[in-house]
């Protein structure tokens, strides 16, 4: 080799050194020491072993106001690339807060573009791991416009591949609005997101609350519902993105992986885990575990609105969608989150051609002054919006209470359901006895001799006529009335069927959902 | 729980197989350093026991999740309760609801009867 061709590959090799050797020794033990990896390892956690290949290594800032051009990083404090998970193609980005604070530019966001546009032309899915200080503030507007040109693709992107957000440390200001655009948002539980800050929000309000408390991963897994995943670090984090995405298709053109799990039939236990009493209260997530897949159930959002159950599953190695009343909460009555819950996972499931399971027990929508103040009837309309506008094949199994607009909002057929079951013990009403004795029997309570007495004996007529699916069947809203031991072999059947199900909407820009 | 090899499209996983139980409890596997498979999902908890989780507004405090009306009281103040022992069934949207305590201690503050109303937030009673 001569020496013009060892200059050159010392040459390379130094900045690849500089590449790697990333926020430098002191900056990789404090994150470290803070329990979490750094950029490069989390690439390594994400993707199969030994499949991460980084791109645009070497893009650097061309940024020079304030000493920028001194103070510049080869990678410009993100890792991106490519690599394989569970053997099939992904693109990811990975903010590096070892470097610049993993600060956002015009070059670290132009960085991140590219491998999005990549994932949309190669039809794979995009993950953005999340670990920076926020805007460049000495890149001024430009770095603005990069968080724009990121919102951006999301938005483009959005329905056509699966885009997952991990958050991982800090997250704030404009930051928080690429992962709120995207599809799941998993956080670590010493992740941050919020538009504002600590002391921000001191200097405006006067409230004095730390991060943690503002927008921690508990905050937002259980109370604002921005979160859908939360882990205790890093690698249980990433694991559960690849958990995640063994359910889903590369893209909107693809199909999920068919994977035979242990079809096991415990139908038989449905019985018993289900009260006949329908003032009785139970876990759905029996239920659920019950019909499908061994094992194969993965909860969506457990800790938020958890009168209704989300989550992916699998039945005869299919992937679908369940979503369930949750009678042990709230007595499974659907309200605003829940409305709000459930509409985005049953638009997520439609976008990705995922057939949907929904296993109803609703005793109605939650009455109330805060209810109805909060927009409980625009939140509300977007599960029957949901529910209407989805093509995927749609099965609904009625346990028990069926009730009124709530009954109609839980995938019924008059909205689109291809198949329903019920059990012998459903309730299929538009109101509960009680309620409507007093609406239609009210005259003749009033001129009874014995008023008590008259109310008893028309809310046993009542309760006889229609506590039961049959009125239902009879008038076709109910396909079939099933035994609980015929459960999974009935429901696995009727999404058989479904596989090569055609319906498409009328040709439109895009529907109006009430936002 | 049993391990298994299987082949997938030419590619090997390795992946663990356990039965659910009757109830359909499933234990949870603890999670493998990486996700081997998309073949069974490691399941995240097992189900929660059958308790009503009532909201808090402070450590121990219990509020209404819901407006109904008080079917039973089992607890009366100055009895020492565990964690997730029922208190007392709350008749809401039909069902009868059972609210918990949220913390091993004592009652306080449980001042409703049997057929009385309550809104949802309101004060049930706490356990200190």
């Amino acid at each position: 080799m001569d020496e013009l061709w060892k200059n050159s590959i010392d040459r390379l090799e130094s900045r690849r050194e500089a590449v790697l050797a990333a926020g430098g020794v002191e900056r990789i033990a404090k994150q470290h020491a803070s329990g979490k990896l750094t950029a490069r390892e989390r690439m390594e956690a994400l993707f199969d072993d030994g499949t991460f290949v980084e791109l645009n290594d070497q893009i650097t800032s061309r940024c020079s106001d304030f000493g920028m051009d001194k103070k510049k990083k080869p990678g410009d404090g993100v890792v991106t690339g490519y690599g394989y998970i569970h053997g099939r193609v992904a693109f990811a980005s990975s903010q590096d807060f070892t470097v610049g604070g993993g600060s956002l530019g015009e070059a670290q966001a132009m960085k991140i573009c590219r491998a999005m546009d990549k994932a949309m032309e190669m039809k794979a899915p995009f993950i953005s791991i999340n670990d920076s200080g926020g805007a460049r503030i000495e890149e001024g507007i430009d770095s603005l416009t990069g968080y724009a040109d990121i919102f951006y693709r999301n938005t483009i992107a959005s329905g056509v591949i699966p885009q997952i957000s991990v958050i991982m440390g800090p997250c704030a200001g404009g930051a928080c609005y690429s992962p709120a655009i995207t599809d799941y948002i998993f956080m670590t539980d010493y992740a941050q997101m919020y538009i504002t800050g600590p002391a921000v929000v001191k200097s405006v309000t006067g409230e004095v609350i730390t991060s943690a408390d503002l927008g921690g991963a508990s905050v937002h897994s259980s109370t604002s519902g921005v979160a859908h995943f939360v882990y205790p670090d890093d690698l249980s984090c990433l694991n559960g993105v690849r958990q995640l995405l063994g359910y889903l298709p590369q893209s909107n053109e693809d199909l999920s992986l068919n994977v035979p799990g242990t079809p096991v039939d415990n139908s038989a236990a449905l019985s018993d885990i289900v009260p006949a009493d329908s003032k009785k209260a139970y876990d759905v997530r029996n239920v659920i575990n019950s019909i499908v897949d061994a094992g194969s159930f993965f909860e969506v959002q457990e800790s938020f609105a958890r009168n209704i159950v989300v989550g992916f599953a699998r039945l005869d190695g299919q992937s679908i969608g369940v979503i369930a009343n949750q009678a042990l909460y709230m007595a499974g009555s659907l309200e605003i989150n829940a409305s709000d819950k459930a509409s985005r996972f049953i638009r997520f499931c439609d976008c990705f051609d995922i057939p949907l399971l929904t296993l109803v027990d609703v005793p109605a929508f939650l009455p109330g002054s805060q209810q109805e103040h909060g927009g409980i009837i625009r939140h509300g309309a977007k599960l029957l919006y949901a529910y209407s506008e989805a093509t995927v094949p749609k099965v609904s199994l009625i346990m028990r209470k069926a009730y009124g607009g709530a009954y109609i909002a839980m995938n019924s057929k008059g909205t689109g359901a291809d198949i329903v079951y019920a059990w012998p013990i459903a309730e299929i009403a538009v109101m509960g006895g009680s309620g409507a004795v007093s609406i239609i029997g009210k005259k003749a309570i009033e001129a009874a001799e014995d008023p008590a007495a008259k109310r008893a004996e028309l809310l046993a007529e009542y309760n006889d006529k229609f506590m039961n699916p049959y009125i239902a069947a009879e008038h076709g809203y109910v396909d079939e009335v099933i035994l609980p031991s015929e459960t999974r072999s009935k429901i696995a059947e009727a999404f058989r069927m479904l596989e090569t199900k055609d319906r498409t909407l009328p040709l439109k820009k895009h529907g109006n959902i009430p936002l | 729980m049993s391990k298994y090899r299987i082949t997938v499209e030419g590619k090997t996983y390795e992946m663990d197989v356990e039965l659910i139980g009757a109830n359909g409890a499933v234990v949870a596997p603890a999670p493998v350093a990486k996700a081997a498979a998309p073949v069974v999902a490691a399941p995240k908890a097992a189900p929660a026991p059958a308790a009503a989780k009532p909201a808090e507004v402070g450590s121990g405090s219990v509020t209404a999740p819901m407006p109904g009306t008080i079917l039973k009281v089992l607890k009366a103040t100055g009895d020492s309760v565990k964690a997730g022992e029922v208190v007392l069934i709350l008749e809401a949207m039909k069902m009868e609801n059972e609210i918990t305590a949220p913390v091993d201690g004592t009652i306080g503050s449980l001042n409703l009867t049997e057929g009385s109303t309550v809104a949802g937030g309101d004060l049930l009673f706490d356990v200190k």
